[in-house]
C-alpha cells in the first residue's frame, strides 16, 4: 500500500510539474486599473522598439487606455499568421504594403470616415475602403557620404551636377585619382539586389503594370529594354568601384554601413532606413540621398524611388471588441493631430512624416533628402505587387551577377524565366 | 490483486503514463494530423479559407526543383557531417578516457560548444570565417584564406559541415564515453593477457561491445544533420545565391516567406519520410550488430 501511495504522489508531482510548464503566458496586462481598455501593437520596425514601448507606458499614463507594444523576429507574415491561427490577432498590426493587400479581405476594418485620411497620398485602399494607415515615407536611392568627396575634390559636392552615369563616372575616376581607391559599396543582400535594385527597373518603367504584365507573359524582351541597360550600366559602375570587389559576396552590411558612414566609400545603393545602422557608427553629418544616376532623359534620374512604408491596420475579427477599435483609431488620430504624437513620429522615431499637416525638422540627413525630394513631388512610387519569393529567387540570380559567374545576358534569362514560371498576383 | 485485467492495467497505465500521453496527443499527434490535412489545401497562412485543392501541392512539390536540390544538399551535408562527428567524437571519447592528464577538463571543454544555441554558433563562427581567417590570411598571405569561404558555393558548405562537426562531436564524445566505460576491465585485461595490443584490443574488444552507442550517435546525428536549420539560417542564410539552402530552411522559406503553405506542409511531410525512413533503417541494422559480453 505505501509502495501505492508514493506511485501515485510521484506521478502527481510530475504532473504538476508538467503543467507548470504551460502555466504562464496566461495574463497580460494587468497593472494600472483593470476597468481600462487594453490594446495591443505589433511593431515590425525593430530599431524603433523602445521608443515604442517609452510611448506606450506614456500614452497609457495619459489617455487611460493599456497599450502593450511587442516585436517579432520572425517574417511579419508568418508572425501575423502564428497570431491568428492562435485567434489572438493584435488590435493594431504594423506590415508592410504587400501584407496589406493580402491580410485586408479577412482581417482589417475600414478606416474611410477617419480625419487622417484626406491628409496623406499615402494611405492604401482595397475594394474601395481604406485600410492601411501609412507610419512613414521611406525611398531608395543612392546614399552619398558628402563629407569624404569634398575631402578630395576640394569642391562642394552636389548632387544634382551627377544625374548623368557620365557625369558620376567622371566624379568616381575623380575619387580613385584622389586617393579614394574603391569609392562604393554593394549590398549583396537578396532584399537589397532584387527587392529594391532590380524592381527599381520596374518601377522606373513609363507603365510598370504593363511591362509586369508582359513579365509574366514572357514578351518583355529584357536584353532589350532601355531601362534596364541603364540602371544595369549603372549597377556595373558601382560594381566595379566596389570596395569588396574581390570577394563582393562576402560583404557584410555592417562594414559597408560603417565605411560609409566614416567616409571610407563615398557611395552606396540604398535607403533612408540604413540611418539606422549608420547612426550607430562615427558618421558624418554631410551626408544624403540622391536618385541613382542614369544616362537617360526621362527624368527618372531626378526622382527617389518609394513612397509610404509601413503601414497600421486594426484587426476586424471577432476578438476584438468595438472598443477596443475605437482606442486603436484614437491612438492613430493622435500620431496625427496630437503634438505628441507628431514628436514621437518624427523626433523620436525619426520617421518621415507620411501626413501633410505634420512638420519635421529634426531629421536624419538621409530622411531629410527623402523629404526634400517627397515634398518636391519627385517620388516614383513602390510596386507592392511583387511575388513573395521574387526578392528571394531574382536575388540569388543577382548575386551570381555580383559574383561574377553570370553576364547581363545570362542573368536577364534568369529573371526572365522566373517570371514566366509565376503565377501573376491578383490586385 | 489481480494484475493480469484490462482495467488494473489501463489505470495503471493511465496513472504513469496517461498525462504523458495527453500531452504529446496534443502537441505532436494533433499538430501532424492537421498539418497532413494542410497538404490538401492551398491555404496561405493567414485566410480564413483552406481552399481544398487534392493533391496538387504534392504535384507542386514534385514540380519544386529546388526542394530537390536542397534535399540533395542535405544529404551530402548529412553523409559527410555524420562521419566527421563520429569519427571526431570517437577519437575525442578515446582520449577523454585513455587517462591523459585533465581528462575531466578536456571532457567538459568539449562538451560546451553543444551547450551555446544554433543562432549564436553561427554567427561566432560567420565572425570567424569572415573575418579572423581572412584577416591571418592576408597577414600571413595565404591564399586559401585571404577570402571568405562562406562567399563561394562549395566553401559555404565547407563550413556548414565544419560548424556541425565542432558543435556536436562533443555531444557524441559523452555517449561514447559511456560505451567506453560500460567495456569492462575484466574482458579487456583477459585481452591484453592473451596478448592485445591497444589497437587490437580497441578494434576487437571495445568497438563490438559498444555498438548501442554507435546506434544512437548514428541516429541522433543523422536526424539532426536532415532537420538542420538554426546553425544554416544565421551562419549561411543560403548565400551565397541559394546554394546553401538546406531542405528545412526550403521548407519555412515556401511556407511562411513564399506564402504556399500547403506546399511547404507537403515539402515537410516528405522530409520527414525520409528521414524517418533513414533513421529507422540504421537503427534496424544497427542493433543487428549488437553483441553482448
Amino acid at each position: 500500500m505505501k509502495r501505492k501511495l508514493l506511485a501515485v504522489a510521484l506521478a502527481a508531482s510530475m504532473v504538476v510539474s508538467l503543467t507548470a510548464c504551460g502555466g504562464d503566458g496566461g495574463s497580460t496586462g494587468g497593472g494600472s486599473g483593470s476597468s481600462n481598455i487594453a490594446i495591443t501593437i505589433f511593431n515590425s520596425k525593430m530599431e524603433i522598439q523602445d521608443q515604442f514601448e517609452e510611448m506606450a507606458e506614456e500614452y497609457s499614463k495619459a489617455k487611460g487606455v493599456d497599450v502593450e507594444v511587442y516585436y517579432s523576429n520572425d517574417t511579419v507574415a508568418a508572425h501575423l499568421a502564428t497570431r491568428y491561427s492562435a485567434n489572438d490577432p493584435y488590435t493594431l498590426a504594423m506590415v508592410d504594403a504587400k501584407d496589406i493587400y493580402s491580410l485586408a479581405a479577412d482581417h482589417a476594418s475600414d478606416m474611410s470616415d477617419q480625419d487622417w485620411v484626406k491628409n496623406t497620398q499615402y494611405a492604401i485602399s482595397v475594394d474601395g475602403k481604406v485600410v492601411g494607415f501609412p507610419v512613414c515615407v521611406e525611398a531608395r536611392g543612392v546614399i552619398y557620404n558628402a563629407e569624404a568627396i569634398e575631402g578630395i575634390t576640394g569642391e562642394t559636392f552636389n548632387p544634382d551636377d551627377y544625374k548623368t552615369l557620365d557625369a558620376f563616372n567622371g566624379l568616381l575616376d575623380k575619387l580613385v585619382a584622389g586617393g579614394m581607391e574603391a569609392p562604393t559599396g554593394v549590398m549583396k543582400e537578396d532584399w537589397s539586389l532584387a527587392g529594391h535594385f532590380l524592381s527599381q527597373t520596374y518601377e522606373e518603367q513609363p507603365d510598370v503594370d504593363a511591362f509586369v504584365s508582359a513579365l509574366y507573359e514572357g514578351t518583355a524582351d529584357l536584353p532589350n529594354n532601355s531601362k534596364w541597360n541603364s540602371m544595369m550600366d549603372t549597377f556595373d559602375t558601382l560594381k566595379e568601384h566596389n570596395y569588396a570587389a574581390g570577394s563582393p559576396v562576402a560583404a557584410e552590411r555592417e562594414i559597408s554601413e560603417q565605411k560609409l558612414a566614416e567616409g571610407e566609400i563615398a557611395f552606396m545603393f540604398g535607403g533612408n532606413w540604413d540611418w539606422s545602422m549608420i547612426n550607430s557608427y562615427d558618421y558624418s553629418e554631410n551626408m544624403g540621398m540622391m536618385p541613382v544616376p542614369q544616362n537617360t532623359s526621362d527624368g527618372t534620374n531626378e526622382k527617389l524611388v518609394g513612397g509610404g512604408s509601413k503601414y497600421f491596420f486594426i484587426d476586424s475579427s471577432s476578438n476584438t471588441s468595438d472598443e477596443q477599435r475605437q482606442a486603436a483609431k484614437d491612438f492613430l488620430n493622435w500620431l496625427v493631430f496630437e503634438a505628441d504624437g507628431n514628436a514621437f513620429l518624427t523626433e523620436k522615431c525619426a520617421l518621415v512624416p507620411a501626413y501633410s499637416n505634420i512638420n519635421a525638422d529634426a531629421l536624419d540627413p538621409l530622411s531629410k533628402s527623402v523629404k526634400k525630394y517627397a515634398d518636391e513631388g519627385k517620388l516614383i512610387g513602390n510596386y507592392d505587387f511583387l511575388p513573395d519569393d521574387h526578392y528571394s529567387i531574382c536575388g540569388a540570380a543577382f548575386q551570381k551577377y555580383l559574383a561574377g559567374q553570370t553576364d547581363r545576358a545570362g542573368l536577364a534569362a534568369e529573371i526572365e524565366s522566373y517570371w514566366s514560371s509565376t503565377t501573376p498576383v491578383e490586385h | 490483486m489481480d494484475t493480469n485485467t484490462m482495467s488494473y492495467k489501463s489505470k495503471q497505465f493511465l496513472m504513469f503514463a496517461g498525462v504523458a500521453t495527453a500531452v504529446f496527443t496534443a502537441v505532436v499527434i494533433v499538430p501532424f494530423i492537421y498539418g497532413l490535412y494542410l497538404t490538401f489545401t492551398s491555404w496561405d497562412g493567414v485566410s480564413k479559407q483552406k481552399p481544398f485543392v487534392g493533391l496538387s501541392n504534392y504535384i507542386s512539390t514534385f514540380a519544386d526543383g529546388a526542394y530537390w536540390q536542397a534535399l540533395g544538399r542535405t544529404m551530402i551535408y548529412s553523409v559527410i557531417a555524420v562521419i566527421l562527428v563520429n569519427v571526431v567524437a570517437f577519437m575525442l571519447a578515446f582520449l577523454v578516457t585513455s587517462g591523459v592528464k585533465g581528462q575531466n577538463f578536456f571532457r567538459a571543454g568539449f562538451f560546451i560548444p553543444n551547450l551555446i544555441g544554433g543562432i549564436v554558433l553561427g554567427y561566432i563562427w560567420k565572425f570567424v570565417f569572415n573575418r579572423a581567417f581572412v584577416a591571418f590570411g592576408n597577414a600571413l598571405s595565404i591564399g586559401a584564406l585571404s577570402t571568405s569561404w562562406l562567399a563561394t558555393t562549395s566553401g559555404a558548405m565547407l563550413c556548414l559541415i565544419i560548424v556541425s562537426v565542432w558543435q556536436y562531436a562533443g555531444y557524441m564524445m559523452l555517449i561514447y564515453v559511456a560505451g567506453f566505460m560500460s567495456v569492462s576491465a575484466d574482458v579487456l585485461e583477459a585481452a591484453r593477457i592473451d596478448g592485445c595490443t591497444n589497437m587490437q584490443s580497441i578494434i576487437h574488444i571495445s568497438v563490438p561491445l559498444m555498438v548501442s552507442s554507435f546506434v544512437q550517435c548514428l541516429f541522433l546525428t543523422i536526424t539532426r544533420c536532415f532537420m538542420v536549420y538554426d546553425v544554416n539560417l544565421s551562419l549561411t542564410n543560403g548565400e551565397p545565391f541559394n546554394s546553401s539552402v538546406m531542405a528545412a530552411m526550403h521548407v519555412y522559406n515556401q511556407a511562411f516567406t513564399y506564402k504556399n503553405y500547403g506546399t511547404g506542409q507537403a515539402e515537410a511531410l516528405i522530409l520527414f519520410v525520409v528521414c524517418a525512413v533513414v533513421g529507422v533503417l540504421q537503427v534496424y541494422i544497427g542493433k543487428k550488430a549488437e553483441v553482448s559480453a
